[in-house]
C-alpha cells in the first residue's frame, strides 16, 4: 500500500514532468510564432539554451548512474575478495 | 520482424524526414517560424519521452497498491506443486 510520502513524492514527480512538459512545448513549439517584441518572450531564456540545457542535465545525468553504478559494484567487490 | 527492427525503422525514417528539412535544401526550405520549431524538435521529443516517463513513475509511485488476488494465485500454484512432488515422492 502506498503510504503518504509515496504519494506526495509520486505526484510531485507528475505535477513537475507536467510542468516541465508544458514550459517545453511553449517554449519550443508556441514561441517561433509569437511577435519577437510580445512580452512573453521576457519569461524565456534564448533559444539556444533549449538545447544546451537537456543536454547538460542528459550529460549530468549520465555521468551521476555511471559514478552511482561505479562505486556500488566497487563496495561489492571488496567483501567477495576478503573472503576469497 | 522483431519490435527492435520496427522502432528501429521508424526513428530512421522519422529521422531523415527531420533532416531533409532541417538541412533545407532550396526547394524545401520552410518560412523561418517553422525552422525555428523545427530545429530542436529531435530534443524536445526526447525531452517529452523523459516527462512521459517520469510521470508514469511518478503515478505507479503514488498508486501503489498490495496485489491480494496475484498473492492467492500464487500460494494456490505453490500448494499446487507441493502436492505434485509429494506424490512424485519428493520429501521436503
Amino acid at each position: 500500500q502506498a503510504t503518504a510520502t509515496d504519494q506526495v513524492v509520486g505526484f510531485g514527480l507528475v505535477a513537475f514532468s507536467l510542468v516541465l512538459f508544458v514550459y517545453y512545448t511553449l517554449w519550443i513549439i508556441i514561441l517561433p510564432f509569437i511577435d519577437s517584441n510580445h512580452g512573453i518572450h521576457r519569461y524565456f531564456l534564448p533559444r539556444e539554451y533549449a538545447v544546451i540545457i537537456p543536454v547538460v542535465a542528459g550529460l549530468l545525468l549520465v555521468l551521476f548512474i555511471g559514478v552511482f553504478i561505479m562505486v556500488v559494484m566497487w563496495k561489492s567487490r571488496k567483501p567477495a575478495k576478503k573472503s576469497d | 520482424m522483431t519490435k527492435l527492427g520496427q522502432w528501429l525503422c521508424g526513428l530512421a525514417l522519422l529521422g531523415s524526414a527531420w533532416a531533409a528539412l532541417a538541412l533545407a535544401p532550396p526547394g524545401l526550405r520552410l518560412p523561418a517560424p517553422y525552422r525555428q520549431a523545427l530545429l530542436p524538435l529531435p530534443v524536445y521529443l526526447l525531452v517529452a519521452f523523459g516527462c512521459y516517463s517520469l510521470a508514469t513513475v511518478g503515478y505507479r509511485l503514488a498508486t501503489f497498491n498490495d496485489c491480494e488476488e496475484a498473492a492467492a494465485e500464487l500460494q494456490e500454484h505453490i500448494s499446487a506443486a507441493r502436492a505434485d512432488l509429494r506424490r512424485r515422492g519428493l520429501r521436503f
